[in-house]
């Protein structure tokens, strides 16, 4: 693919260029308990808020008892060489940085959300008015950025830090000493969605192929899950303000219309407090 | 549907918001109405079909109206309202890759087309009209296809991301522009004094104008259902959602048999379709139904891929 680059401000995809960092993960699935560290050390490191998640594990359960599997799948942001999200962002906030993380300029970013509708991975969210620490940036778009703070200092992300099994290495993919392209080259690995064109640059190994569908995300959901996304629906401060969840439990004529209403209600509610954000 | 549950089920996810919401689908449908307005504003001065001529200044200024309320609702629902100056054609800031920014660009430019339009037939400064006529109706398709153009470039929303995308949203526009004219027309009706009053044979042969419409999106509407029969990625799940699942309601009921089966009915039916009420109904049946497509064209994949 020659030198496909997205938007003006866009920096080309480094993967495989001389000269040039690319730096990427493996998650080693086979090493990975699901022991949620990488989401704990996250969640702390940055101050995500409640309900929104840099780095998260999805887990599926295969098979009939007493031949029972469960499967677990770190997510996160995958860093693509061709990032959707960057193309369209309509004031450059979402931007390439040379050594491939893509990254987020609070300041720039008006909260329009169309980077999130674009990410086919879900790995964005819209940062709530409520921050544990005031100064910490609201309202705008976040993500994870493969902790560049850290790795510009010599340090590993603080999820591969976190990481009990020693599942996820990140390194410089470019250098074919590093850890990260070692792996690649010795394992079969495999991408989220690679059909959509990004160009992913989170690459696991031994991956159960169902969990990676989101037609098996949706269909498969357990009556746990479903009950616990409606009631995060119901209940989420921020759910209230984008205005947009519909609870499928209630999708008549008049269930639709009460939402729809609900939603445009709280929506007019919450416009008088949001319209002076920007300011502050 | 896929496989059976036997085969395994999720039992851990983060969950995600529709990022995009009612806000949002009201916004589309008011642009919709009002580049469909403008569009019948513009046949009298610009194409030259004399009998349009005297609901030109009329159906200018509702298309003018209804764009007002849109940028009030684009503003308020940005997480940092008062940062859209971030989007006015800074050239440190505007991103010219993203269709929000050409939309901006567009929905700045369309009403100012629009007013001196306005100005214009007002006047009846024929030439004048005819220019800024066709610069404002380009700018009115521009200002819708790019709403389109918006859903269309994120490519894992799978019915939104199709070619067809901004076509059905242009028709979806011109006739629900033109359903809510007709009622607005109507209403009009009971303040002028009778001789500013809007014939019914003027009704009708809107209605008329609408019936091409209807027809031409129910064409699209089958093209794009017959593709996704495919069932490539997840084209089956948005098919169970929109015929039977979640959005049956916007879909099936209100957009396809509300807004466009029974006005078309309606419309083909020879001397119903020169009854005022009965134009006037399915005027108002397609408008409502429009804005049905608006709901589950933005939310029903954000429904879906919440879950992945």
């Amino acid at each position: 693919m020659a030198g496909r680059t997205y938007g003006y401000n866009g920096v080309p995809p480094s993967k495989g260029k001389k000269g040039l960092k690319r730096y990427a993960m493996v998650v080693d699935l086979r090493r990975c308990t699901g022991c949620n560290a990488c989401t704990a050390a996250c969640k702390t490191a940055y101050d995500v808020p409640l309900g929104d998640w840099r780095i998260w594990v999805m887990e599926a359960e295969t098979g009939e008892f007493p031949k029972t599997k469960r499967h677990v799948l770190p997510r996160m942001c995958n860093q693509c060489d061709q990032p959707t999200c960057v193309r369209n962002c309509p004031t450059k906030a979402t931007f390439k940085h040379p050594d491939g993380f893509v990254l987020q300029r609070y300041n720039r970013c008006i909260g329009c959300r169309t980077c999130m509708v674009a990410c086919p991975y879900n790995a964005r969210h819209l940062l709530t008015e409520h921050r544990r620490d005031k100064r910490n940036p609201r309202n705008v778009a976040d993500k994870c950025d493969f902790c560049i703070v850290r790795v510009t200092r010599g340090l590993a992300p603080i999820c591969v830090a976190s990481c009990t099994g020693g599942a996820m290495v990140f390194g410089d993919i470019n250098d074919p000493k590093s850890e990260v392209a070692r792996m690649v080259a010795a394992n079969k690995t495999f991408t989220l969605r690679p059909e959509q064109g990004n160009a992913p640059q989170v690459y696991y190994i031994g991956l159960n192929e169902p969990i990676a569908d989101p037609e098996f995300a949706f269909h498969h959901r357990s009556e746990q899950l479903h009950d616990r996304y409606n009631t995060f629906k119901k209940n989420s401060e921020l759910g209230e303000e984008l205005a947009g969840n519909i609870i499928d439990t209630d999708t008549g004529f008049f269930g639709i219309a009460r939402q729809g209403l609900h939603n445009m209600i709280n929506f007019i509610a919450t416009a008088p407090a949001k319209f002076f954000r920007g300011l502050f | 549907m896929g496989a059976t549950p036997m085969d395994g089920q999720m039992i851990a996810n983060a969950f995600h918001h529709a990022y995009w919401g009612f806000p949002l689908s009201l916004y589309f449908w008011l642009v919709g109405g009002s580049a469909g307005s403008f569009v019948v504003s513009t046949l009298g001065w610009v194409f030259g079909v004399k009998k349009y001529k005297p609901i030109a200044f009329f159906a200018s200024n509702t298309a003018i109206v209804m764009l007002m309320i849109v940028p009030m609702l684009l503003i308020t629902d940005l997480g940092k309202p008062f940062r859209f100056f971030h989007l006015l054609m800074l050239p440190s800031f505007t991103h010219w890759s993203a269709p929000m920014a050409w939309g901006v660009t567009f929905i700045l430019t369309y009403p100012i087309g629009m007013l001196f339009y306005s100005y214009f037939v007002y006047f009846k400064n024929e030439r004048m009209a005819r220019i800024c006529g066709i610069a404002a109706i380009i700018l009115a398709l521009c200002t819708h296809w790019y709403t389109g153009v918006v859903m269309q470039l994120n490519p894992s929303r799978l019915p939104n991301h199709a070619s067809v995308a901004p076509i059905l949203f242009l028709t979806g526009a011109y006739i629900s522009g033109i359903g809510l004219l007709n009622i607005l027309l109507w209403i009009r009706n009971f303040f002028v004094e009778t001789k500013k009053r809007v014939r019914t044979s003027i009704l009708a042969d809107m209605g008329r104008l609408m019936l091409y419409g209807i027809v031409f999106d129910l064409f699209l509407l089958g093209n794009e259902f017959l593709q996704m029969t495919y069932g490539i990625g997840e084209e089956h799940t948005i098919l169970y959602d929109v015929l039977l699942g979640p959005f049956r309601w916007p879909y099936l009921y209100i957009e396809i048999i509300w807004g466009l089966v029974v006005p078309l009915i309606i419309l083909a039916i020879p001397r119903i379709n020169r009854s005022r009420y009965w134009v006037l109904a399915a005027s108002f049946m397609v408008a409502s139904g429009v804005f049905g497509m608006r709901v589950w064209w933005v939310m029903a994949t954000q429904f879906l891929q919440g879950h992945f």
